[in-house]
C-alpha cells in the first residue's frame, strides 16, 4: 500500500523544503519576531512602571505643595501676630516715652515755677519789708522812740505771716 | 428568507446530485476502496473538479537505470500512454507509479524524484508558511514596537501561544535555541493539515496523511533530540540509575532505554499520520455513501446526501480542530523530547531535593 510505504521522492522533496524553510526563517524569521515580542514586552512593562512611579511622583509632589501651603499660612501668621506684637510693643514704649518726656517738662516746669515763686516770694518779701518799713517810718516817725524795738516787732510780725502762708 | 433559500438549496441538491451522478457512474461498478485510497494518495496530477479525464499536469523527474535522467510533463503519460519509455503501472507492485523497462523487458522502478501532487503541495504550503512568518517579521522590522493588528496580529498570536505556552515553559532557558525548528514545524504541519482540507486546487493533497511527510518531521525531531542531548541523557540510556543487575551482566536497561530513543519518533510518525488520515478517510467515506446508495431510488438518495453533507461538513469542522491539535501535539511532544535530552545532573540533584 503506498500510503504505509514511504515513497523515496516524497522523502527527498519533504526533506529539502523543510530545510529551506527552516533556514529561511532561522535567518530572516523567527529570530526577528521572537526579539520584537520580547522587546515590545520590555518596553511595555518599563512604561507601566514609569507611569506608576511618576503617578506616585505627582500624589508626592501634591502632598508636597499642600505641606508648603500648610507652612507658608503658618509663617505668614506668626509674621502678622509678631507684626501685631511689635506694633503694640511701639505703640507701648512711644507712649511711655512720651509720657517719660512730659513728666521731665513738667518736672523741670516744676522746679522753675518754684524757683520763680521763691524769687517772687523774696522779692516780695524785699518789696513788703521795705514797704513795711515805709510803713513802719510812717508810723514810727510818729513815735521814734525805740526804733530797733520797732523793726523787730516787724519782723516778728512778717515771720507770723510766711507762716501763715 | 435566507432559510427558506436554504432549505431550497439542500432539497435541490437531495434530488438533482444523486441522479446526475448515478447516471454518470452507470458505466461501471464503482469501486469505493480505490476511489478512497487514490484521493488519499499521491499522484502525477492535479485532479480539477467536474473532470475525471482532465488533470493539471505536473513535471516527472525520472533516473533511469542507466543513469540519465528524464523530464516530461504527466500529461505525455496519462492514460496508459507511453513516452521516452516510461508509463504508469497499470498493475503490479508499483501500481499507479511511473515504471519503465530494462534491455531485458522486465519492468523496474526508476530513482522518480516526480513533482507530484504532494511535493507540489509541500512547495506551496513552504510558500504559505513563509508568507505568513515573514510578513510577521517585515512588521516587526518596520514598525518597531507597535503591536500588528488583523491577519499579522493574529499570526503572531499564535506564535506567541506555540512559544510561551510550550516551547519556553518546557525548554526554559534552551527555548531560544530550539524555538527556531520547533516553531518551523508547528507552522509548516498546521498549514498543510489545513491545505489538505481545501478540496480544489491548491489545497487537496493529503500530505500529513502520508507517512513519507510525518516520517521526515520525526526524524528530524529524533536528530535533533540526539545530536544536541547532553551527556547526563547518554548516560542515563547506557548506564541508568538502577540496580546493577538490571545493567551489567545482560544489559537490560540499555536495550530498553535504546529502544525508547526509536520509539519517540515512531509515535510521532504514526500518530499525525494516522490522525489526518483517519480525517480524510472518514470525510471521503461519507461522501462516497451517496454513490452506494445512488442506485436505490431518489428518496433514499435524497435523504443519503443531506446526511452525508451534514456529516461531512461536521467532520471537516472537526477536522480543522484536529489540524490545529495535530500540529500543536507534534510540537509539544517533540519540545518534551529535546526537553528530556537537555536534562542535566545538577538539575536532577536539585530536583530530587
Amino acid at each position: 500500500m503506498e500510503l504505509f510505504t514511504p515513497d523515496f521522492g516524497l522523502i527527498f522533496w519533504m526533506f529539502v523544503s523543510f530545510a529551506v524553510l527552516f533556514i529561511l526563517l532561522w535567518k530572516f524569521g523567527w529570530p526577528v519576531i521572537l526579539n520584537g515580542i520580547d522587546s515590545r514586552a520590555d518596553l511595555i512593562d518599563k512604561g507601566v512602571e514609569y507611569a506608576q512611579n511618576a503617578k506616585e511622583q505627582l500624589d508626592h509632589a501634591r502632598e508636597e505643595a499642600d505641606k508648603y501651603i500648610a507652612d507658608a499660612r503658618r509663617q505668614q501668621a506668626e509674621l502678622l501676630r509678631e507684626a501685631d506684637k511689635m506694633k503694640t510693643q511701639i505703640i507701648e514704649e512711644a507712649r511711655e516715652a512720651a509720657q517719660k518726656e512730659a513728666q521731665k517738662v513738667m518736672d523741670a516746669a516744676k522746679v522753675s515755677i518754684e524757683q520763680s515763686r521763691k524769687e517772687a516770694e523774696q522779692n516780695f518779701r524785699n518789696e513788703v519789708s521795705a514797704f513795711a518799713l515805709d510803713i513802719a517810718s510812717k508810723v514810727v516817725r510818729n513815735q521814734l522812740a525805740d526804733e530797733k524795738a520797732q523793726t523787730k516787732l516787724v519782723n516778728t510780725l512778717l515771720d507770723e505771716i510766711e507762716k501763715q502762708n | 428568507m435566507k432559510k427558506v433559500f436554504l432549505i431550497w438549496a439542500v432539497l435541490l441538491l437531495a434530488f438533482v446530485m444523486p441522479k446526475s451522478l448515478s447516471a454518470s457512474s452507470e458505466g461501471g461498478e464503482l469501486a469505493i476502496k480505490e476511489t478512497i485510497f487514490h484521493h488519499l494518495g499521491d499522484g502525477y496530477g492535479w485532479e480539477v473538479p467536474f473532470s475525471h479525464h482532465h488533470r493539471i499536469p505536473l513535471p516527472i523527474i525520472v533516473c533511469d537505470n542507466d543513469g540519465a535522467w528524464h523530464c516530461f510533463m504527466s500529461s505525455r503519460v496519462a492514460h496508459g500512454e507511453t513516452y521516452d519509455g516510461f508509463y504508469i503501472a497499470e498493475s503490479g507492485d508499483y501500481k499507479g507509479k511511473v515504471v519503465g523497462r530494462d534491455a531485458n523487458g522486465t519492468e523496474y522502478r526508476p530513482i522518480d524524484l516526480s513533482i507530484t501532487k504532494n511535493v507540489l503541495a509541500l512547495f506551496i504550503s513552504v510558500f504559505v508558511v513563509l508568507l505568513c512568518v515573514l510578513s510577521v517579521a517585515r512588521w516587526h522590522k518596520r514598525n518597531g514596537y507597535k503591536a500588528p493588528r488583523k491577519g499579522v496580529g493574529a499570526i503572531e498570536a499564535l506564535i506567541s501561544f506555540v512559544y510561551d505556552g510550550v516551547i519556553k515553559s518546557t525548554l526554559k532557558e534552551n527555548a531560544r535555541r530550539f524555538a527556531p525548528y520547533l516553531l518551523t514545524v508547528f507552522f509548516f504541519i498546521f498549514v498543510m493539515n489545513l491545505l489538505g482540507l481545501i478540496v480544489i486546487f491548491p489545497g487537496g493533497a493529503n500530505l500529513t496523511g502520508n507517512v513519507a511527510v510525518t516520517l521526515v518531521l520525526a526524524t528530524l525531531t529524533f536528530l535533533v533530540t540526539n545530536i544536541f542531548g547532553s551527556k547526563h541523557y547518554w548516560k542515563d540510556i547506557f548506564w541508568p540509575d538502577v540496580p546493577l543487575l538490571l545493567k551489567f551482566p545482560l544489559p537490560i536497561m540499555p536495550v530498553i532505554e535504546i529502544f525508547g530513543m526509536f520509539t519517540k519518533p515512531a509515535a510521532l510518525t504514526v500518530r499525525l499520520f494516522a490522525n489526518m488520515m483517519g480525517g480524510h478517510m472518514i470525510v471521503i467515506a461519507l461522501t462516497m455513501l451517496i454513490f452506494i446508495f445512488a442506485p436505490m431510488g431518489a428518496a433514499v438518495a435524497g435523504a443519503t446526501t443531506v446526511v452525508s453533507v451534514i456529516f461531512s461538513i461536521f467532520m471537516l469542522l472537526i477536522d480543522v480542530l484536529v489540524s490545529f491539535i495535530q500540529a500543536y501535539v507534534f510540537t509539544m511532544l517533540s519540545t518534551i523530547f529535546i526537553a528530556l535530552a537537555q536534562e542535566n545532573p545538577h538539575h536532577e540533584e536539585h530536583h530530587d531535593e
